[in-house]
């Protein structure tokens, strides 16, 4: 039991270096089942798509369609491209 | 980072591991698939099948796209790059996946031209770009992605784009997890469900596993807490006798999923009568096509494809890895002749891929335990 829980905190926290990490914490963000939240920093209403960055400041544009309308500061799932869902501002664990 | 680090925390994990020991019976083996990639890699990144009880076995299922595309398919899109002034375009994980003779990357060496793009929109912008050119995407993916590929040919309908066309390669999630759960080889004891997937279609789809199986299910997110406690609701389901769908992730998935991108969805695509899948066959109304209305959009149908089947290699058991029946390491050439710089088998391709995921985190605490 002890020995289970010591090993939590260190299977939790994620070794090795950062550039190691890099391409593969990312995972396959293209085309498998993740998406990543995402700022909304410009909407374009009219074509559909909106300016958005994730928390490393990266941008894309993004089509908002399925969660319009949207506006500036709003957090969004978002997968190849397309956001699939809102994120909502309380997070309930 | 906000929705992220909160189910990171490892003081909470630590309650959650400890609530799970609580919760299994000595000398019962619970065996649970976790159907999504996206869970697979999160698995053995953050080392939670250690955490688990020994009783307590995690199986990868089939939820990776690139892993369940047959070779058959990689050879289509090969012909299909090879065809005269044609810009094929595809996700990167895919350029990698070996068809019966090389993969698109060889193709790329030897003059297609293909291109890698991050979403269906990239290959749209592309195809504005070179007008004089047919610009081919190659979709993948299951419902979480099929939204944007369907998004992406509305648009192109929309603004009269003649040079861009779709080879679909889209794939819907309850059909294989039916043709896992009718096959004898796997005895299951419950599910973690697919957290995107289920942002598009709901929860709804996935009541058939209790109703006419029998099994828990608990759709889950990707973060580490979100695994763990998935594990929690479906062993606590199984303590009390109750078998039912439990929603882990209500702060992504709404019960009813996305209306607008079911609808989008049922525009653009129709069913497949049939679809292979690497390692399980063909499986029935498993895949998407473009529908009758975005038939000039169907690369399927500009260009003739070979459309053979082709066998698996036979040192690759991608097949009984997807279906959960043996660990990524006890296929024959996993680590050896098969690793994500030259892999054979799909599952080492994608690092949503269950061998190349734990290629890349797992195998190091395995070779700590055999030595």
């Amino acid at each position: 039991m002890t020995g289970l829980l010591n090993n939590v905190a260190a299977a939790l926290a994620p070794s090795g270096s950062a550039c190691d990490r890099d391409a593969i914490d990312r995972g396959c963000i293209t085309c498998g089942d993740v998406a990543i939240p995402l700022s909304v920093l410009r909407v374009d209403g009219e074509r559909g798509l909106a300016l958005c960055k994730d928390d490393d400041g990266n941008s894309e544009t993004v089509e908002i369609e399925l969660v319009a309308p949207v506006a500036p500061g709003d957090r969004l799932l978002v997968h190849a491209g397309t956001a699939i869902a809102r994120l909502s501002e309380e997070s309930p664990v | 980072m906000k929705h992220v680090d909160e189910f990171r925390d490892p003081a909470l994990g630590r309650v959650l591991a400890g609530e799970i020991l609580g919760l299994v019976e000595a000398g019962r083996h619970y065996k649970f698939m976790e159907v999504c990639g996206g869970h697979t890699h999160s698995i053995y990144k953050y080392g939670i099948d250690d955490l688990l009880p020994a009783n307590v076995e995690l199986v990868h299922g089939p939820g990776c796209p690139v892993c369940v595309i047959p070779m058959g398919r990689v050879d289509d899109a090969i012909a299909l790059a090879h065809e005269d002034n044609v810009i094929f375009t595809c996700f990167g994980d895919m350029l990698r996946v070996p068809g019966s003779e090389g993969s698109l990357l060889d193709a790329k060496a030897e003059g297609a031209d293909i291109r890698m793009v991050y979403s269906p929109l990239d290959a749209l912008r592309i195809a504005k770009s070179n007008p004089e050119r047919d610009v081919i995407f190659m979709a993948i993916g299951f419902e979480t992605t099929a939204p944007s590929t369907a998004l992406t040919l509305r648009r192109a309908k929309s603004e009269g784009v003649k040079n861009f066309f779709c080879m679909c390669n889209h794939v819907t999630i309850v059909p294989p997890l039916r043709a896992l759960l009718d096959s004898p080889d796997l005895r299951l004891d419950g599910f973690i469900g697919p957290g995107h997937v289920s942002t598009v279609v709901g929860v709804r789809p996935f009541e058939f596993i209790p109703r006419e199986y029998g099994k828990p299910i608990a759709v889950a997110g990707f973060e580490p807490l979100d695994v763990l406690h998935a594990i929690h609701m479906i062993l606590t389901q199984l303590k009390e006798g109750r078998c039912e769908v439990e929603n882990q992730y209500a702060r992504v998935v709404p019960y009813e999923g996305n209306p607008r991108a079911l609808e989008v969805m049922a525009e653009v695509f129709e069913l497949r009568p049939h679809f292979e899948w690497r390692g399980m066959g063909f499986i029935s109304q498993s895949g998407l096509k473009l529908s009758k209305a975005y038939a000039d959009l169907d690369a399927e149908l500009r260009y003739a494809v070979p459309g053979v089947r082709v066998a698996d290699p036979k040192a690759c058991q991608c097949g009984e890895v997807l279906k959960g029946v043996i660990k990524p390491w006890e296929c024959k050439v996993f680590g050896s002749g098969c690793t994500p710089e030259r892999p054979i088998g799909t599952c080492m391709v994608s690092s949503e891929g269950a061998c190349a995921a734990y290629y890349n985190y797992g195998r190091f605490a395995r070779e700590r335990e055999v030595v």
